[in-house]
């Protein structure tokens, strides 16, 4: 049981930093920026590059994270402002060729093997008869610490309530004095900051690989959608909620329905259960599970 | 090289006849449709089955394009209350979970392996002359298909997709049923890409879940926006550059010495710069719809 725990918790550790960046900068955009998931892909290979380079553990981390967070501001500085002004399907379709792009950039230069790095091996840290290895422990520690500081700065902060006033009403915002281009770039730097982080975190374990940000699209779409893009408070209860339904699907035993002692859903059913609750969510609560605003057409 | 060049236009007509399905319900229309290629997986897998349980070619298309339409209905059944953007991303859903389906259940289609050995539908005629009479096939399939787009698109029914996608609410005013056209356009969309889908496995001889990945949806998008969304004659622009730059690839790794990986790399990366380059700065493609002004 507590290994079911562990188990959601470290997917949840997995999404949340994604799904935070793409939906706080979905508030201030107004579009979904599916380029956004190859941040983590670019800030994965960033840091095992300076890894392997020789710089320790931490810093690469660090650098490839501000690093891909300069990228995601020069990104939006040079495309995504241009294209907004065509609308956003345009700019949607925009970020498709930009993950194109990234993805072709880093298969063209580091090939598309997996990339492991070299940490030496551990013992993995046993909580109460659950297992977990000592990345993954530090991943979810990091996570936990950068949501309680993201909370902070969105609620207790002059920046987070200019954030959340023009994500609310840009329109009443800018005339209320706001700069809202400086708050837009801003949240882009820091959105592919903590994505580039969550990324690098992610391949400790997995290695950094082509396919991280394609394997990170719909989970990541699904929990925005799911907690309402835009409310970041909510991508993370949306990531929490397709963590825990994933790993319930693989850990339950369906056994009892067909009268055997034994019977598991493959694992690769894994994805098509989260996209049939984003369905589901779709379908009864379009805007998200928190939404409260009344929509009048 | 003569058969690398038939094989080349062969498949850019099998795409022809698939992005012309997307340019329904996204260009005239105006719906962000992200899984168009479940309907071309449905149509491929649908011919699969069929040759497996022994039924004639034709019957396996129709069996495809039947459950693309059925498959059609429903996904515009779903995006009655939703933004255009999160619609776009339940279709994308609804592919990947059939293709998550298709890698799973062995017993309808082979699992990860796919069905292979389909006959293709010329193999009596002998080697040159089997592929020229298939792409003879598709030259004549996607005349057909882009003739019937754009006597549709420039028809009745066109000019009230267009006016759904500019003015809903004026679209509703003047007593059009939004809901039927949103489902009549995809059913027919659903229709002619899964008739490239069926067209697809006879080529390839082979169905597997990997003809359902997200990429070749993003793949049909390109050709689209490079083409100009909304024009017929665009979209068979845009999907003769796309597979120029697919064709390309095999080339320079022969000539600049490129391993699979920068290959591969080159091809994405050429698709991926063409399509920004047009968003940057022509948005409206190369053909541009021409809209038709009241005087």
């Amino acid at each position: 049981m507590f290994q079911f725990l562990i188990d959601a918790l470290l997917r949840t550790a997995d999404l949340a930093l994604v799904t935070l960046g793409l939906s706080m900068l979905y508030g201030l955009v107004k579009f979904p920026n599916i380029a956004h998931v190859q941040y983590a892909m670019f800030g994965a290979y960033a840091s095992y590059a300076l890894h392997a380079a020789g710089a320790p553990l931490i810093g690469s981390l660090l650098i490839a994270s501000v690093v891909t967070g300069i990228l995601a501001l020069g990104l939006h500085l040079l495309v995504f402002r241009r294209l907004l002004r065509a609308g956003p399907s345009i700019s949607m379709v925009g970020s498709l060729a930009v993950s194109m792009l990234a993805i072709a950039l880093m298969q063209g230069l580091a090939g598309s093997f997996p990339r492991m790095f070299k940490l030496g091996h551990t013992a993995p840290l046993t909580i109460a008869g659950a297992h977990i290895s000592y990345t993954q422990f530090y991943f979810v520690c990091t996570t936990v610490v950068l949501l309680m500081l993201v909370t902070l700065l969105l609620f207790y902060t002059r920046l987070g309530r200019a954030m959340r006033a023009l994500t609310n009403n840009a329109a009443l915002a800018n005339a209320s004095g706001l700069n809202a281009e400086r708050i837009t770039f801003l949240v882009s730097f820091t959105s592919g900051m903590v994505a580039g982080l969550g990324g690098s975190m992610l391949s400790l374990s997995t290695g950094a690989h082509i396919n991280l940000g394609n394997d990170l699209l719909l989970p990541v779409f699904a929990a925005a959608i799911l907690g309402g893009l835009g409310n970041p408070m909510g991508a993370i209860a949306g990531a929490l909620l397709i963590a825990v339904t994933e790993t319930a699907v693989t850990n339950l035993n369906f056994g009892f329905l067909f009268g055997v002692d034994m019977k598991f859903l493959p694992v690769t059913y894994i994805n098509a259960a989260s996209f049939l609750i984003l369905l589901l969510a779709l379908l009864f609560k379009p805007y998200g599970l928190f939404d409260r605003e009344v929509r009048r057409v | 090289m003569f058969d690398f060049l038939v094989f080349s236009l062969t498949v850019a007509g099998i795409y022809a006849l698939m992005a012309l399905g997307l340019n329904l319900q996204a260009g005239y229309a105006g719906l962000m449709n992200f899984g168009q290629i479940a309907f071309a997986g449905l149509g491929a897998y649908a011919t699969g089955i069929a040759f497996s349980l022994g039924w004639p070619p034709l019957a396996g298309a129709a069996l495809g394009v039947l459950a693309a339409m059925a498959l059609g209905w429903c996904i515009a059944r779903i995006g009655n209350k939703l933004a255009s953007d999160y619609w776009g991303i339940a279709t994308l859903a609804i592919a990947e979970i059939l293709r998550t389906a298709a890698t799973n259940e062995d017993w309808l289609t082979g699992g990860a392996n796919g069905i292979s050995a389909i006959p293709s539908l010329f193999d009596g005629l002998g080697r040159p002359w089997s592929g020229l009479a298939f792409l003879g096939l598709v030259a004549i399939v996607v005349t057909v298909c882009a003739l019937l787009c754009r006597r549709l698109g420039n028809g009745r029914f066109g000019r009230a997709l267009r006016l759904m996608r500019e003015e809903p609410q004026l679209a509703a005013c003047m007593g059009y049923d939004l809901r039927s056209l949103k489902s009549r356009t995809l059913m027919a969309g659903a229709a002619i890409t899964a008739l490239g889908g069926s067209l697809y496995a006879h080529y390839m001889s082979f169905v597997s879940p990997d003809y359902m990945l997200p990429a070749e949806t993003f793949l049909l998008w390109t050709m689209l926006m490079i083409g100009g969304v909304g024009s017929t004659a665009g979209v068979l622009i845009g999907v003769l550059l796309v597979q120029a730059a697919n064709v390309l690839a095999p080339f320079a790794r022969q000539v600049l010495g490129f391993g699979s990986d920068q290959a591969g790399a080159l091809r994405l990366g050429l698709i991926g710069l063409i399509l920004l380059a047009c968003l940057m700065w022509r948005s409206e493609g190369l053909v541009p719809e021409k809209i038709r002004k009241m005087p």
